[in-house]
């Protein structure tokens, strides 16, 4: 098949989602931007929670449009037989079904992985839970902070002495989600070659214990002497590498490197210090660290102003950046440019900024794609996959079976 | 082809990997725990600089371990000319290179995606760094919290008056590390179809921009007039969502949908609350925090202990959570019954923890033991399988420093 009457890689795949809030959805999301075909099943009346999350404007939510672009929405009471039936019988059309229930509701709804299986042995099921399918924790409720907090992420920020922070943004559902992307697109790969789908388990808990990058063998080669713990606003085991007070607001430094402390030393006129013993590797001067930030900060402190201290870091190329706030991210240029940052059109918002689609693919250009009305596409997929007749389909919404922003 | 013979999802691809650090190294360790076969490239002489980092013992280091378990090493002077020509011939016998240098550096290597598409057109190639290929920061040195910082999720952590704070754990690197690994895995998916590989361009910025999972679409909705900036211990837009002072520690409570509040004013023994005007739905309850988190937190005071005061809320089904510290995670009984954190083996350092492999695939229950290489350790090896080179040539090539090894 040549490349170019493909939308993009994923295009021709199906897929039954019946994700809700962040984790699943993005999961689902990054594979519609990759041309993927995904049926949001939405429960009838309402509808999936996030449609009233704000911003809301004209009844339409900017965070529903964000997390559910390119889908087609299906509003279903999957309670009734009649709705049952058709979930049952979209299943062997489709190539992957994802749900983020807590464990054990998709069972009860009837379509569990046994089920899913029987109907197509070709499906690859994806579960995405806060804490995973099985286990002491399993059956507990959580969203992605309670991930941070089990997985020790939380632990891991603040000051020593302070309250543990969480960060304001979904880092854990985000994650989960592409972890949960790589693993249906690997089973996909899979089946590529095998002809049997399978059924995955993806956890919240798991993406966050996942992040710790060093901590965990610390912890562990010590015996558990080495107890990891929130060490403030710098890095516990190199230095510098961390957020320094500058004259106006906050830079990062990362010149824990001999020859970027060489050249930090040599930036801020104190070449001496790259013979001092107490600052002679990282090691050293993580023992010495309020030595290092007194040199950092009293020579930010120095400087006319942040930018001239930027300006001079980046001539020097020694790894920095500047704290920037959501909004002066939103503006950056380099965002801006590479698209990190992209304008959607949405037919009730109009037009909003949103984080922009992290795969970049030499074949083929971002999607344009469009978030769904309430059961917008009960029709399509209904005539479309099973074959039913139109007037079925309004009499199912007349019946409750069925809702959309219409009916 | 039955599954039988397979070890892995991923079992019989082949990865050429010139990655090192965190972000690039996640990417193929993913792959190599799903069965492919990653020739893991390093430069002659020392090899990856994270041989070095701590914990070391022996000559052998724990962080090195981590990332680099399943891996085949090579370790050769890719700017020698033969060293140059292995590396070229290698190409065109893989499916996937993955390469996490600064960006320009690939291309005076010799290696970049022209050479690579032209030397086999079904490879992909994928290249992790800090800013992405293109774009007024493309050239700049990167590190995890460098991303954070220019995606604006560094100021999402702390006090709104306080200063910034970053997690102590790399947050950013090993979701970039995932987000390739999802690309990269759906570009295999596309050649299957279409016999075509194709580059893709990945960076940290991108990963930690991905994160903000609602403060972008408020900010440009409200045309600017709400600024997304930290608030300290509880959510900006959801309440009550937050870190709440216990009676003997911190933990997480996150009520944010009306229902989910009820049940916490249940398990509270405070149904008044659950009435109360000023709490009767999230906006109200966000303009209200501070006389909730009082409510709360007098509460949570109240009760003999944090344990007993958690015990309440999960029996209502409340969203909560302890915030465990890294050692009571790593020894918490679920996370060790399913494998969220495991106990792997190394030759020189023995048995020790480390997270457990995130992705669960029914086919494939139990995850495959996996050794970090030494220096070099599979230069014969691959040399021979890949190549068809004689041990002499091989040894020849060592003894002109060509290729390395260390017993480590």
């Amino acid at each position: 098949m040549p490349a170019n009457s493909l939308r993009h890689v994923l295009d021709g795949y199906k897929v039954l989602d019946f994700t809700r809030y962040v984790a699943g959805p993005t999961a689902t999301l990054m594979m519609a931007e990759m041309g993927a075909e995904v049926i949001k099943v939405e429960p009838a009346p309402g509808g999936v929670p996030s449609r009233r999350f704000p911003i809301a404007r004209n009844g339409r939510s900017g965070y529903f449009v964000q997390h559910n672009r390119g889908k087609q929405s299906l509003c279903i009471d999957a309670r009734t037989p009649d709705g049952k039936t058709i979930l049952c019988d979209l299943i062997p059309k489709v190539d992957v079904v994802v749900e983020n229930f807590a464990p054990g509701v998709i069972g009860r709804l009837g379509l569990g992985y046994e089920v899913v299986s029987a109907l197509n042995p070709r499906a690859i099921m994806c579960s995405v839970s806060s804490f995973g399918q099985k286990g002491p924790l399993s059956a507990l409720t959580g969203y992605d902070w309670s991930g941070a907090a089990y997985g020790g992420v939380a632990h891991m920020i603040g000051e020593p002495d302070g309250p543990p922070l969480v960060p304001q943004v979904a880092l854990g559902d985000v994650s989960t989600g592409v972890h949960a992307m790589g693993a249906i697109v690997c089973a996909l790969l899979a089946r590529e070659r095998t002809g049997k789908g399978q059924y995955l388990d993806i956890a919240l808990l798991d993406t966050y214990f996942h992040h710790h990058e060093a901590d965990v063998q610390m912890a562990s080669l010590s015996g558990g002497e080495f107890k990891p713990k929130r060490s403030g606003r710098h890095s516990f085991y190199v230095a510098p590498a961390g957020i320094f007070k500058a004259r106006e607001g906050y830079i990062i430094v990362f010149a824990f490197e001999d020859h970027h402390w060489a050249a930090l030393c040599d930036l801020v006129g104190r070449p001496e210090l790259t013979r001092d013993s107490r600052l002679a590797n990282s090691a050293a001067r993580v023992k010495n660290l309020d030595e290092v930030i007194r040199v950092i900060e009293g020579w930010f402190a120095s400087m006319p102003s942040d930018e001239a201290a930027l300006a001079a870091l980046r001539e020097r190329r020694i790894p920095h950046a500047p704290v920037l706030t959501v909004d002066e991210a939103m503006r950056h240029p380099h965002l801006r440019e590479r698209g990190t940052i992209r304008r959607v059109r949405d037919r009730l918002l109009g037009e909003l900024e949103l984080p922009g689609f992290a795969l970049r693919f030499s074949d083929y250009p971002p999607l344009e794609l469009e978030a769904p009305l309430l059961g917008e596409h009960n029709e399509a997929i209904l005539t479309g996959y099973l074959g039913y007749a139109a007037a079925r389909v309004r009499e199912l919404e007349r019946r409750g079976v069925l809702q959309s922003a219409a009916s | 082809m039955s599954t039988e013979n397979f070890t892995g999802v991923l079992d019989g691809y082949k990865v050429l990997d010139f990655t090192q650090y965190v972000a690039g190294p996640t990417v193929t360790l993913m792959m190599a725990e799903m069965g492919a076969e990653v020739i893991k490239v390093e430069l002659a002489p020392g090899g990856d600089k994270t041989r070095v980092a701590p914990v070391l013992r022996d000559g052998r280091s724990g962080y090195f371990v981590h990332h680099n378990r399943g891996k085949l090493s090579l370790c050769i002077d890719a700017k020698h000319p033969a060293g140059l020509a292995i590396l070229k011939a290698l190409v065109a016998k893989v499916d996937v290179v993955v390469e996490n240098f600064a960006p320009g550096v690939i291309a005076r290597m010799g290696l970049d995606w022209e050479t690579v598409h032209s030397v086999n057109p079904r490879a992909v190639m994928c290249s992790v760094s800090a800013f992405g290929q293109t774009g007024p920061l493309a050239s700049q040195p990167g590190f995890d919290a460098l991303g954070a910082a220019y995606a604006g999720i560094t100021s999402m952590s702390g006090e709104p008056e306080g200063p910034p704070y970053v997690a102590h754990a790399a947050i950013g690197d090993v979701s970039t590390g995932a987000h390739a690994l999802g690309a990269i895995a759906c570009a295999l998916l596309h050649r299957e179809r279409t016999g075509r590989g194709q580059y893709l361009d990945l960076s940290l910025l991108d990963t930690y921009f991905h994160y903000h999972e609602a403060s972008v679409q408020i900010y440009s909705l409200t045309n600017g007039a709400f600024k997304p900036i930290r608030s300290g211990l509880h959510s900006f837009y959801l309440a009550p969502v937050g870190v709440f002072m216990g009676h003997d520690s911190y933990m997480l409570i996150m009520c944010p949908m009306d229902h989910i509040f009820g049940y916490l004013c249940k398990a509270m023994g405070r149904p008044d609350l659950a009435g109360d005007s000023r709490f009767k739905d999230n906006e109200t309850r966000v303009k209200n925090r501070a006389v909730l988190v009082e409510e709360i937190e007098r509460w949570l005071a109240s009760m003999p202990s944090d344990e007993a005061a958690l015990g309440a809320m999960q029996e209502c089904r409340v969203p909560c959570a302890p915030v465990l510290s890294v050692e009571e995670a790593i020894n918490h009984p679920h996370l060790r019954q399913r494998g969220t954190v495991r106990k792997v083996h190394d030759r020189i350092l023995g048995e020790f923890d480390l997270p457990g492999f995130a992705l669960r695939f029914s086919e494939f229950p139990n995850a495959l033991a996996l050794e970090a290489p030494f220096l070099g350790e599979h230069n014969a090896d691959v040399l021979g399988r890949y190549l068809a080179y004689a041990p002499e040539q091989v040894e020849e090539l060592q003894r002109r420093g060509v290729l390395r090894s260390e017993p480590h």
